[in-house]
C-alpha cells in the first residue's frame, strides 16, 4: 500500500522536473529563422507555456500535499493479481507480439490469462487440471476467431 | 422548417434499410452487454468498436458507434440495479436507489423505470440536439483564432474542474498532461517535428485511438482484475413486469424533463460526461422532491432522475463534438476521431459542408433509443445471464481486442506499445485520483490550442490585446477566470465569508 501523501509529493516533484524540461525543450527548439517565420509563431512557444504551468501545478501539488492530512491511501485489493495481469498483458503486447505469429501469441496469452485470472481458492489438483484444459480450449477458439475476424473480415495483415 | 423535415425524412429512409436496422440491433445489444459488465465502459466499447468499423461505409460506421454509446450508457444500469455495482461510472447514481428497490423485490420494476428514464432522457437530448446544434454551429462560424484558443482553454479548465474527485489541481494537471502529449510530433503551422526523440513513429504524433484504448481499455482490465470487481455474488430476481405503467411515467414527467435538460447541458460542457450528468440530475431532483427522505433508500424518482440525466448526456455531448469538434464526454472524443477516420470533419463548417449530418445523427440516436427500450423491456433474463460471464474469460479477450484494435488502424506495433504505456499510466493516475477525461480532452484540443494561439499572435503581430478585447474572447476569459478562482479554496472562503477551517471536499 502506497501512501497518497507520498505519491502526491513525488508526483508533484516529477511534474516540476517535467515542466522545467519542457521549458528548456521549447526554448532550445529550432526557431526557424532561416524560414523567416513570425517570432510569435515559433514551435517552442506553447511547450514553454505548458512547461511553466506544469511546473507551477507540480510545485502547488507538492506544497499542498506536505501541509495536508490525508484520509485515505492508494490501495489495490489484490496486488498479486495486479502484477500477474501486468506481466501477462505486457508480455503479450510488448514481447510476444511481433516475435511469434499473432494467433499463437494470442493463444498463449488467453490460455495463461484465463487460467491465472480465476478465483483459485480451495481448488484441488484435479480441479486445476480441468480448469487449465478449459482455458486451452477457450483460448484455441478465441484466438482462431479473433485472428480470422481481423484477417479475413477486416483485411488486417496480422503481426 | 421544410429543409429540416426533408433532412429528417432522408435520414429515416436511409436508416430504415434492412442492413442499417441490423446494425442498430447488434450494435445496441453489444453496447448494453458492454455497459452492463462492470469493468467495461462506454468509452472502451466505442474505442474498440471504432477499430472494427474501418472497413464500413460512413453511415453504418457512425450508426454502430452511436448505438454502442447509447446502449452502453443504458446497460450500466443493469448491474447497478441488480448487483449494486455500476456497470459504467455513469450508473453510479443509479445504484443508490436502484439496488434498494431490487433488494425490496422490485428489481424488474426498477429496471423498467431505468429503461423508461434512459429512453426519455435520450429523447429529450435528441430534441435539444436538433434545436441547439444548428445555431451553435452558426455562432461558431464567428470564432476566429482568438476564440478557439479560449475555447480550448475553457474546455480543459471546466473538464478538469468538474471531473476532479475532490482536488481540482489534479484535474488541471491531467489536462496539462494531455496538452503536453499533444505537443509530440509535427505541429500544424510550420510542420516542425517536436519532441520525437529521434523515434520515427513519433513524428506523426501520438494517436488518439491507441491512447483511448490504453487509458479506458487496458487500465480498466487492470482495475477489474486487481479489484475483483464484477464477481457476481447474488442471484437477482428475474420475474416481474418489465414495462412501466404509463401513470408512473406521467407522475414523474417533471423530473424526466428537468433531468433531460440538465443532462443535455452537462453533455454540452466539454469533457465532463455522463456520470456528472447523472449526479447533477439526481441532486436537482432530490432538492425539489417532496419525498427527499426516500432518496438513497429506493426512490423511484431518484432512479429515474439519475438514468434520465446520464442518458441525456449522450446527445448533449455530441452537440459540441459535431459543431465545435470539442467533445462533451470521453466517448464522444472517440467519436470525433471516428468521424475523421470516416471522412467527416466536425466543426463549425459542418452545417455548411454537410447540413444534413446533424439530423442524420439525431435519427441514429432515435433508433438507438428505440432499440434500448425494446431490448430493455424484453431481454432482462439475457442481461442477467451476461452478468455471470466469468471475468477470467472475459478480460483476456478484452485485452486481446485492446491490442489488435490500435494495430488495425496503422498496422504498426508502435501503436500497440503506445496503448500499453498509456494503459499503465492511466491505471496509476486513476489510482492517484487523477480524472481521465481532461487528459483525453487535452490530447484532442492540444493542436487547436497551439495553432490558435500562434495564428492569433501572427494576425495581431505579437499583440495579446485581441485575446482579451474581442467580445466572445472576453466572455470566455471572464468564465475561465471565474472558474479558476472559484476552484481555489481560499478565494471561495473569502467570497462566502467563511472563516478558516471550513471543510472542503478534499481528503
Amino acid at each position: 500500500m502506497l501512501r497518497m501523501k507520498t505519491a502526491d509529493v513525488v508526483t508533484g516533484l516529477v511534474l516540476c522536473i517535467l515542466g522545467i524540461a519542457m521549458v528548456i525543450g521549447g526554448y532550445t527548439m529550432d526557431r526557424l529563422e532561416i524560414r523567416s517565420i513570425h517570432p510569435a509563431s515559433i514551435p517552442g512557444l506553447v511547450p514553454m507555456i505548458l512547461g511553466v504551468l506544469l511546473a507551477i501545478c507540480g510545485a502547488l501539488l507538492t506544497f499542498t500535499s506536505l501541509n495536508k492530512s490525508y484520509k485515505f491511501d492508494i490501495d489495490v485489493d489484490d496486488p498479486k493479481m495486479l502484477f500477474t495481469a501486468l506481466g501477462l498483458c505486457l508480455g503479450f503486447a510488448l514481447v510476444l507480439l511481433g516475435w511469434i505469429p499473432f494467433a499463437i501469441a494470442t493463444f498463449i496469452f488467453i490460455t495463461l490469462a484465463s487460467y491465472f485470472f480465476r478465483e483459485s481458492r480451495g481448488e484441488t489438483t484435479k480441479d486445476k487440471a480441468l480448469t487449465f484444459a478449459k482455458s486451452i480450449a477457450f483460448a484455441a477458439i478465441m484466438s482462431a476467431a479473433i485472428s480470422a475476424l481481423f484477417r479475413y473480415a477486416f483485411l488486417v495483415r496480422l503481426p | 422548417m421544410m429543409t429540416v423535415l426533408d433532412s429528417l425524412a432522408q435520414a429515416f429512409a436511409n436508416i430504415t434499410q434492412p442492413m442499417m436496422l441490423f446494425h442498430v440491433v447488434w450494435a445496441t445489444l453489444l453496447g448494453i452487454f458492454v455497459g452492463s459488465l462492470p469493468g467495461l465502459t462506454a468509452t472502451m466499447g466505442v474505442a474498440l468498436l471504432t477499430t472494427l468499423t474501418y472497413g464500413m461505409g460512413r453511415d453504418p460506421a457512425i450508426l454502430v458507434l452511436i448505438c454502442m454509446y447509447v446502449g452502453a450508457i443504458y446497460g450500466g444500469s443493469r448491474s447497478a440495479i441488480l448487483l449494486n455495482i455500476p456497470g459504467t461510472p455513469a450508473s453510479a447514481a443509479t445504484s443508490l436507489d436502484g439496488y434498494p428497490l431490487a433488494k425490496a423485490g422490485k428489481a424488474a420494476k426498477a429496471m423498467a423505470l431505468a429503461t423508461t428514464g434512459s429512453a426519455l432522457g435520450t429523447f429529450v437530448g435528441i430534441v435539444m440536439l436538433m434545436l441547439i446544434a444548428p445555431p451553435l454551429a452558426s455562432i461558431a462560424l464567428k470564432f476566429g483564432s482568438y476564440e478557439f484558443f479560449w475555447l480550448a482553454v475553457f474546455g480543459i479548465m471546466i473538464s478538469g474542474q468538474l471531473t476532479a474527485d475532490g482536488n481540482v489541481l489534479k484535474g488541471y494537471i491531467a489536462g496539462l498532461l494531455g496538452l503536453s502529449i499533444a505537443m509530440i510530433g509535427s505541429e500544424g503551422i510550420h510542420a516542425y517535428v517536436r519532441f520525437d526523440f529521434g523515434i520515427r513513429e513519433m513524428s506523426g504524433g501520438i494517436g488518439l485511438i491507441p491512447v483511448m484504448v490504453g487509458v479506458f481499455g487496458f487500465a480498466e482490465v487492470l482495475t477489474a482484475i486487481s479489484s475483483r470487481r464484477g464477481v457476481v455474488e447474488r442471484s437477482p430476481e428475474r420475474s416481474g413486469r418489465s414495462l412501466p405503467k404509463l401513470a408512473e411515467v406521467v407522475k414523474h414527467r417533471v423530473t424526466i424533463i428537468r433531468s433531460g435538460i440538465i443532462g443535455t447541458f452537462i453533455g454540452i460542457i466539454p469533457g465532463v460526461g455522463e456520470d456528472i450528468g447523472a449526479w447533477a440530475s439526481y441532486a436537482a431532483a432530490r432538492s425539489r422532491s417532496k419525498e427527499r427522505d426516500k432518496y438513497g433508500k429506493g426512490s423511484q424518482e431518484g432512479l429515474i432522475a439519475a438514468e434520465t440525466g446520464n442518458s441525456a448526456v449522450v446527445p448533449g455531448s455530441l452537440i459540441p463534438a459535431i459543431t465545435l469538434a470539442v467533445p462533451g464526454s470521453a466517448a464522444s472524443a472517440v467519436l470525433i476521431a471516428a468521424l475523421f477516420i470516416h471522412g467527416i470533419r466536425p466543426g463549425p463548417m459542418i452545417m455548411i459542408e454537410q447540413p444534413d449530418f446533424i439530423y442524420s445523427i439525431a435519427v441514429m440516436l432515435l433508433f438507438a433509443t428505440f432499440a434500448i427500450f425494446v431490448f430493455g423491456v424484453t431481454l432482462t433474463p439475457l442481461f442477467v445471464a451476461v452478468l455471470k460471464i466469468p471475468y477470467s474469460y472475459l478480460m483476456p479477450v478484452v485485452f486481446t481486442l485492446c491490442v489488435i484494435g490500435p494495430y488495425a488502424i496503422s498496422q504498426r506495433l508502435f501503436d500497440v506499445w503506445v496503448m500499453a504505456v498509456f494503459g499503465v499510466i492511466g491505471f496509476i493516475l486513476r489510482k492517484m485520483n487523477y480524472p481521465m477525461p481532461p487528459l483525453v480532452l487535452g490530447i484532442i484540443l492540444g493542436a487547436l490550442l497551439d495553432k490558435s494561439l500562434r495564428r492569433g499572435l501572427i494576425l495581431s503581430d505579437g499583440d495579446l490585446t485581441p485575446f482579451f478585447t474581442r467580445p466572445i474572447s472576453a466572455i470566455f476569459v471572464a468564465i475561465i477566470l471565474f472558474g479558476v478562482l472559484s476552484g481555489i479554496p481560499a478565494v471561495r472562503r473569502l467570497v462566502t465569508g467563511k472563516t478558516k477551517g471550513t471543510a472542503t471536499r478534499e481528503q
